[in-house]
């Protein structure tokens, strides 16, 4: 006899780290929407979140900007009162989002962590300008010459990296990846 | 003279070169050898957790295993990100032998092998516990007194919580300022995040925070704000701009590593402490430092 | 000669029936285990039933019985029952044992047939062993008519009042040099906001004055010996450096005391007293006590004002004075001794103790009462100004997996209570944070509805930080709560005047060694086990020694009266019967083999075993001693042996449980 788990069961699942405090302790107390400091920047409170995921409301919460705006501080699950730790929830909603391809509309962070990874798996180390592409044309014309600004700042003072290095035992790097995800074979 | 894996994470390779120069030079003036783990590959920060909680694991456990291979019992981390990231993945392979062996079976196709026998630290941890504020003050010939330094311990180093410390108020920062001579400015605001990477995910947001904390700094009249996490202090500095266009503020406040101020307050020569690139002029502090030689 | 064995077996409904056959269990005994002395073997659907309790009599009775196994349920819970229904039949209740087949069997197993099986074996292993069972007496033991009552708040002096006026002799020891606990402290109670001291002084001044309460204040037990009917407990005087028999209480020596100290007890911190002093006007007693470590007279010689001014004759002050060591001498002993405020510094994000207008619950308690630091007026930490508006936040430290897990039970309505107190008495503004509102007790939702009334507010949301730095022209000056309003979604900043933490209870501090010295045990969350959390709260697992009170789990007044009352009424009930009949089950050692190792003296958690150091051997005090069996299986020489629990019994059962003595099967005819 099968059941089809629930969408709480498929975050729980998700989520490795927190094995023993599963999100169904959930008070509903507000103490980490209350702590978290992006929480003006999200359309849902995280505790919102947690509810919407008890009740099963999958889309709206897919369509949310919330788990893609969490800074990862960890403020929120080190004051929870039922230990639940909800910055590790933001990443499981995150890679429920890949895995599924759904998110809000004109997000940068799934294309950006997406990128990053696929930039490391290639090289074994990260090189900012290679990110660009992922964010710079979402901040429209004003943030992009902002962001030139920066950029030339920083390399005026030695501090862009302005080639990209790559490990030396790339391949046996990648050896070691393609143990944990399809990555195509060694060329 | 005490051996330890250095990692310095990708960040300190250019963007936050000041840190990596610094670290190496006070570390050296404290009697502790700093051992690069040769051929490190990057751990990933916040950017694996959204896509494969086992990748990041095992992409972080790869360094793990290169410190072990060389024999090494402690793992140093500068930046609080890496620290955290390499903490964790530490501890879960410890714990956890079913992830053990998934991660170290993975390892063994380029023959590395975790068995968590490392102890990772942060740098700031190593400083204080293993040197500590004795030691210090002893190498201390130009104590940065009357200069007033924000604190700033940011997110990760705290949090989550790793058996140790206050994640609410500590103050073993504030004490490592003072037995360098300066003196710390106590900011609510000081264990509250940066944004991290909103800065490129979510500009707005992560602005905001920014604002806030030099808000809080500036308020309490730090002359400079001290870092331990190369991100703290790119969102803080090198955004500084951005945070005035943005609000309308008109911030001018020096964020450097606390390696740095250590380094000063030994005497030791600016330039080999990477000071100098900053964006936000650090003038007051290169002054500060002038007129105390 | 063999036993004649009766065997029942339970259906205990479907509770045993739904996964045993019980029915072929109590013919399989029958049959099977006959050449051991099983004469009969019965099933019923409630042996616990009067019906099935006949069952047992009457084969007793009519089949002349000498030894009955009941299969049914756990020895917990109708061991008694079926004991003293062979008793009434004329059988020693020891005779009988009960064995587990439901929690032991059904309740852990869903294969039928094996469970029928291990069934069998266990009725087996009962009936080995109760062959070797022995008639037992109960052991009488004497019941001193004195009772000790360990704390005076108002739990405590429910209790003494009750006994005392019952006709019995009560001592009460309590540590303050006052007795009125923590409900001395309060201004107003909730829900009928009577205030607080003037209910309370009533009962402390029968307390007082009553002839058979003698009271000690400034005193504290400091060993307790003996057991159940005749306990001796060594109770330390403190030095009050006050003759009571001349101190006549007129309050001249605390008036021209010079010395003024901060009162953190009493006053939490708020109020001064001075050096000599009486915590509060309507103390009983009412002699003063001196503080030594404040007192400049014992600090460096000078200053015995007290003593210049004290007008009796001979003069009240005794600087010379020593604690004094009193036997005290009872038959019961009850704890009655309290909490203890949660410290809220340890919520740093909360700010007590660093942000000056941020207060706890008893600061405020002190606040309102007329008699207090700031006579009832409400004010900030300056002492004058009025706040204009006030958060009131729920739940500091309490249902919290950092501090403590559980619900304090009294601070909503506490909290409610401060609503209206402030609102009456200032106008201010008041916003309730909170996650639930617990107010489940008489009259106390109709109160939750008045404070609506009069306008308090309500955001329901944990307050996750308070803090002085402002964001805006409007927050300057101003204290921020910071807290999502859960009901609408949204993170809100309230700037407030004044914030009140609704601190937890908690356990007092020392409630672990002062349980231990009394022989009881405290739960995970540091209060005080009863004996069966639904249907007996305020006794413990040791006789003779009750709880009553806030030392058990947090409770409002009402529910610590009925505490105390009911300690009384289980102490008074054994007073009158005069003794006292204590289980025989008990270990003993063969003295003449007892090697003086002295392993078990210190493995026996009743602190029940004794060493002679002339004869060299260790002796178990019999009135003392559970029968747990720790010292029998840790003895290296084996020479302890548990009467009820002795080796031959347990040998035999696992022999039987290993189905060892099992008769053939009935051959077909």
């Amino acid at each position: 006899m099968s059941s089809v788990p629930t969408f709480k069961d498929e975050i729980t699942n998700l989520m490795y780290a927190t094995h023993g405090k599963p999100i169904s302790d959930c008070l509903q107390c507000g103490t980490c929407s209350g702590t978290c400091p992006a929480v003006e920047f999200m359309d849902h409170t995280p505790r919102l979140i947690i509810g919407m995921i008890g009740a099963g409301l999958k889309d709206e919460v897919l369509e949310s900007n919330t788990f893609w705006s969490c800074a990862s501080c960890y403020h929120c699950s080190v004051r929870c009162p039922a230990g639940i730790d909800i910055a590790d929830m933001m990443y499981a909603l995150k890679r429920y989002s890949m895995w599924k391809d759904r998110h809000q509309e004109g997000l940068i962070g799934p294309a950006f962590s997406q990128t990053f990874v696929k930039m490391i798996v290639g090289s074994g180390r990260s090189f900012e300008p290679a990110l660009a592409p992922t964010y710079l044309f979402k901040y429209g014309p004003r943030g992009l010459v902002q962001e030139a600004q920066i950029a030339t700042g920083l390399v005026l003072k030695g501090r862009m990296p302005l080639l990209p290095t790559k490990i030396k035992g790339l391949k046996g790097f990648q050896n070691i990846v393609r143990r944990i995800i399809p990555i195509g074979d060694p060329s | 003279m005490r051996l330890y894996a250095y990692y310095p994470g990708c960040s300190l390779e250019s963007l936050a070169q000041g840190y990596n120069l610094s670290t190496i030079e006070v570390a050296g003036a404290l009697g502790l050898e700093l051992n690069e783990i040769k051929d490190w590959n990057c751990c990933g920060a916040t950017a694996y957790f959204p896509v494969d909680e086992l990748l990041a694991h095992t992409l972080v456990a790869r360094n793990l295993a290169l410190a072990e291979k060389d024999g090494m019992s402690d793992f140093v981390a500068p930046c609080s990100a890496c620290y955290k990231n390499a903490y964790f993945t530490n501890k879960y392979l410890r714990q956890d032998h079913d992830l053990a062996e998934h991660i170290n079976y993975a390892l063994e196709a380029d023959h590395l092998h975790v068995d968590g026998s490392l102890q990772v630290r942060h740098l700031i941890e190593v400083f204080l516990q293993d040197v500590g504020l004795e030691a210090i003050r002893r190498q201390v010939s130009r104590p940065l007194k009357g200069l007033k330094v924000a604190p700033y311990y940011g997110c990760q180093l705290l949090r989550p919580r790793k058996d140790h410390e206050d994640t609410e108020d500590p103050r073993f920062f504030e004490d490592l300022l003072s037995a360098i001579g300066a003196e710390p400015v106590p900011y609510a605001s000081k264990t509250r995040c940066c944004g991290g990477s909103l800065i490129v995910t979510n500009r707005k947001a992560a602005l905001d925070m920014v604002r806030i904390l030099l808000e809080d700094a500036a308020a309490h009249h730090a002359d400079v704000i001290a870092t331990v996490c190369p991100m703290c202090n790119v969102n803080l500095e090198v955004y500084q701009s951005q945070v005035n266009r943005e609000f309308g503020t008109e911030f001018s406040v020096p964020v450097m590593y606390f390696t740095q101020l250590m380094g000063v307050a030994f005497g030791l020569r600016q330039d080999r402490l990477g000071i100098g690139k900053e964006m936000v002029s650090g003038t007051p502090l290169l002054a500060f430092a002038e007129a105390s030689k | 000669m063999t036993e004649k064995i009766g065997v029942y077996v339970c259906h205990c409904g479907t509770n045993i029936a739904g996964t045993v056959d019980v029915k072929g269990v109590a013919e399989w005994a029958a049959a099977r285990l006959k050449h051991r002395g099983v004469i009969v073997g019965r099933e019923y659907k409630f042996m616990c039933s009067s019906l099935g309790q006949e069952l047992i009599e009457k084969d007793i009775k009519e089949l002349g019985l000498t030894r009955v196994v009941v299969a049914a349920c756990s020895p917990h819970l109708h061991e008694k029952t079926f004991r003293t229904a062979c008793e009434r039949a004329g059988l020693n209740p020891y005779l009988c044992e009960l064995i587990s087949i439901r929690e032991q069997v059904s309740w852990v197993h869903t294969d039928k047939s094996a469970a029928t099986e291990k069934s069998k074996a266990v009725v087996a292993g009962g009936v080995e062993r109760v062959i070797y069972n022995e008639p037992l007496e109960p052991l009488m033991v004497p019941i001193h008519a004195d009772t000790l009552v360990v704390g005076g708040g108002i739990a405590g002096i429910q209790a003494a009042l009750e006994i005392a006026d019952a006709g019995y002799h009560v001592c009460l020891v309590e540590r303050e040099p006052s007795i009125g606990g923590h409900m001395a402290q309060f201004d107003k109670t909730f829900p009928t906001l009577d205030c607080s001291a003037c209910i309370l002084t009533p009962k402390m001044v029968q307390v007082g004055t009553h002839p058979n309460i003698t009271l000690m204040t400034w005193s504290e037990v400091e060993k307790v010996d003996g057991y159940v009917g005749s306990f001796t407990a060594t109770v330390r005087r403190k030095a009050r450096h006050v003759n009571t028999d001349s101190c006549t209480g007129c309050g001249i020596c605390w008036e021209k005391c010079p010395k003024k100290v901060v009162d953190t007890v009493f006053e939490v911190g708020l109020g001064n007293r001075k050096a000599i002093y009486t915590p509060f006007a309507q103390a009983v007693p009412r002699y003063p006590v001196i503080d030594v470590e404040n007192c400049t007279y014992f600090k460096n010689g000078k200053c015995k004002a007290c003593q210049l001014f004290c007008p009796t004759e001979p003069n009240s002050i005794d600087f010379d004075q020593t604690d004094e060591l009193v036997e005290v001498k009872a038959g019961n002993i009850i704890l009655a001794t309290g909490y203890d405020l949660f410290d809220a510094t340890r919520i740093a994000q909360y700010g007590y103790g660093r942000l000056s207008n941020v207060f706890t619950s008893l600061e405020i308690e002190r606040m309102c009462n007329a008699a207090g630091p700031t006579e009832g007026r409400v004010v900030l930490r300056d002492m004058k100004t009025a706040p204009t508006s006030v958060v009131i936040v729920h739940c500091v430290g309490s249902r919290d997996e950092n501090y403590n897990k559980y619900c304090s039970g009294i601070c909503c309505m506490q909290s409610l209570k401060f609503a209206h107190l402030i609102m009456e008495r200032t106008g201010a503004e008041v916003h309730n944070c909170y996650i639930d509102i617990r107010t489940p007790f008489k009259d106390y939702e109709e109160f939750y509805k008045r404070v609506l009334e009069e306008g308090g507010q309500f955001i329901r949301g944990k307050v996750a930080e308070i803090t002085d730095v402002a964001r805006s022209a409007d927050e300057e000056g101003k204290l921020i709560v910071q807290v999502e309003d859960t009901l609408i979604g949204k993170q809100r900043r309230i700037p407030a005047d004044m914030v009140i933490l609704s601190a937890g209870l908690e356990p007092r501090h020392d409630a672990k060694e002062v349980g231990k010295m009394f022989g009881i045990a405290c739960g995970a969350s540091g209060w005080y086990t009863e004996r069966h959390p639904k249907l007996d709260p305020v006794a413990t697992m040791t006789e003779g020694i009750m709880i009553a009170g806030c030392v058990q789990g947090p409770k409002d007044i009402p529910a610590s009266v009925a505490q105390g009352a009911a300690a009384a009424a289980r102490v008074l009930g054994k007073i009158q019967q005069g003794e006292m009949a204590l289980e025989p089950i008990k270990a003993s050692i063969n003295e003449d083999a007892c090697s003086g190792c002295r392993i078990c003296n210190g493995l026996c958690p009743f602190n029940a075993i004794l060493f002679h150091e002339d004869k060299m051997v260790s002796e178990i005090n019999a009135a003392l001693c559970q029968g747990c069996g720790t010292c029998v299986a840790a003895c290296p020489a084996g020479v302890i042996s548990g009467t009820g629990f002795s080796d031959a019994q347990i040998m035999a059962q696992i022999e039987g449980l290993m189905l060892l003595n099992v008769g053939p099967e009935p051959v077909a005819a």
